[in-house]
């Protein structure tokens, strides 16, 4: 069984602030680093025990060169870098079996979600696809779907993993920390919650056969709601996107793989807004 | 007679440097030029009303895209100002004018011989072609006026760039103010000189106006673009619509050539994040 993981940052233990998660940050991002290597590093443990055999590792935080590589398993591939077309889901049609999502957050505008945003927070305001508001971990899950790839575990905060096992019941959920609010957490120790991902990843993969594939019946429909007229003033440059009102487009596609590349082509394109005129 | 005049700043008399157009740090020298351009603005639009010209629509087009100088141009014209125009350069081609002008305008990126050469974005695009043909920002403009009927008559700017422009267009009056030596360089007429011919062009392209005709793309409308860059065409890539055809190629084909026009914007504006 080949495992793909997603991982993020701001679902990791002890994460509560941006400075935790900013590469140019100096004191803490380093500390951190490592703990999300450490998380990836469990939930490839985990499933081992539980019978997968290879990895492909998606570093989806930010630059998308967090991971340390020295202390993962050394039979493990890793897509680094940035930017991808398909960001935080890229290769996930390369022929895996399931997905895990690591260090995943809050959708933006969740209550007591920590660092909550959904891909970025100063040019996305609220996204839905076809009438479901998505956070990325949904987003992700159903690129995966749309492969017929069912997502297997979750881990982050309790909003986030509450929220993905309330759309995928079938997913494993690993809680490592409460969100108090939007910069504060009640969590774990990283060296629990590693030992928590690690026994989550090896009972998802022990339970993959009642595991379904997420998927968004086509045609898709993308309404993304921006933080400001601005960002859709850009958005709406391109083909296919409809301005629906100051603050949002429609974009309707016949398959979700499309719709997907142009909600991240959107977010990218819409934050060249963001800086003055 | 209804005039669309859309205004650049780097083919305006004198003009040889970007700090001359810069108006964002902006050099002292930008205070100078920008009021020989307001002034170039002006010549053409009393050309045109020597001609016969009406109502009249300056689309401010250069940098930030609020440099005109408003207290020196005619009080009974229109500008329009600012911005993220999703059409830029010429906004609101389509509401009924009879005829356009460029004033100030530049040659296209690659161009030999020509100040201050680029489209759109110097540091973004490095070619671009439409159906075949390779496309300075003049003829590009032409195109979406041509889409909505309005010819262009008129010119403005180095020798390069009305010579390039009459060859794709000849019924297009011009008026050379400066002959380009190199990027950087120009043996310029004075600004007054320049004014005087801008306006001498500008009436006779009004009274020939019969005889220009709206410059046509015909459907399917190919847009080709090569960039300056690898990683710029990896982010305009994902742009719906957009196909690769090389390392730093794209590709981009719709009927309609008010969409492609807006995908090329969209296409430097995202290119331009891989800065």
């Amino acid at each position: 069984m080949r495992i793909y993981i997603s991982c993020d940052m701001e679902g990791t233990a002890g994460v509560c602030s941006w400075n935790q998660c900013d590469p140019e940050n100096r004191d803490e991002y380093p500390v951190y680093r490592r703990y999300m290597t450490q998380e990836v590093r469990a939930a490839v443990d985990g499933a081992r025990e539980g019978g997968a055999t290879e990895f492909l590792v998606n570093d989806s935080h930010w630059s998308m060169r967090n991971l340390l590589w020295e202390e993962l398993p050394g039979d493990v591939r890793v897509v680094s870098g940035a930017p991808k077309p398909h960001s935080m889901a890229e290769r996930i049609d390369d022929g895996v079996d399931a997905v895990f999502l690591t260090g995943y957050h809050a959708k933006g505008g969740d209550l007591d979600g920590v660092l909550a945003h959904t891909f970025s927070d100063e040019t996305v305001y609220r996204v839905a696809i076809n009438g479901t508001e998505c956070s990325e971990a949904l987003i992700v899950a159903a690129l995966a779907g749309a492969h017929r790839v069912p997502v297997l575990l979750v881990t982050g905060d309790s909003t986030i993993v509450n929220e993905t096992l309330r759309a995928l019941p079938w997913v494993t959920g690993v809680a490592v920390k409460d969100a108090i609010g939007f910069n504060a957490t009640n969590s774990l120790t990283p060296s629990a919650a590693q030992a928590a991902i690690r026994a989550g990843a090896r009972d998802a993969v022990a339970n993959v056969a009642r595991a379904e594939p997420f998927v968004f019946a086509p045609p898709v429909e993308v309404l993304l709601e921006t933080a400001r007229v601005e960002n859709c003033d850009y958005i709406e440059l391109m083909p296919g996107f409809e301005r629906v009102t100051g603050r949002t487009v429609r974009f309707r596609a016949p398959d979700y793989a499309t719709a997907y590349r142009a909600y991240v082509a959107a977010v990218r394109l819409g934050g060249a807004a963001n800086v003055r005129a | 007679m209804k005039l669309y005049v859309s205004s650049d700043m780097e083919g305006v008399a004198g003009v040889s440097a970007w700090q001359q157009v810069d108006a964002r740090t902006p050099h002292p020298e930008y205070a100078i030029f920008r009021r020989t351009y307001t002034q170039e603005v002006r010549a053409a639009i009393e050309g045109a009303r020597d001609a016969g010209a009406g109502d009249v629509v300056v689309n401010d087009s250069h940098g930030p895209m609020r440099n005109l100088l408003l207290d020196e141009l005619p009080s009974d014209i229109r500008v329009i100002f600012g911005n993220r125009k999703p059409y830029t350069m010429v906004q609101d081609a389509d509401r009924g004018f009879d005829g356009a002008f460029f004033v100030g305008y530049h040659g296209g990126a690659g161009d030999a011989d020509a100040v201050l050469c680029h489209t759109y974005t110097p540091s973004v695009v490095y070619e671009a072609r439409i159906n075949g043909v390779p496309c300075s920002e003049a003829t590009i403009n032409a195109g979406l006026l041509g889409y909505y009927g309005v010819p262009l008559l008129l010119v403005t700017g180095d020798r390069t760039t009305v010579e390039g422009v009459q060859a794709q267009m000849p019924w297009v009056r011009g008026a050379v103010v400066k002959e380009s030596i190199g990027s950087f360089a120009a043996d310029s007429i004075s600004p007054p000189a320049a004014q005087r011919l801008i306006r001498e062009a500008a009436r006779e392209a009004i009274s020939h106006a019969k005889d220009a005709k709206p410059y046509l793309f015909k459907a399917p409308i190919a847009l080709e673009m090569g960039l300056v860059t690898a990683a710029q065409a990896d982010l305009v890539a994902t742009i719906p619509g957009f196909e690769r055809t090389g390392g730093r190629g794209v590709r981009f084909v719709n009927d309609d050539y008010a969409v492609a026009f807006k995908a090329f914007v969209a296409a430097w504006r995202m290119g331009a994040l891989a800065l």
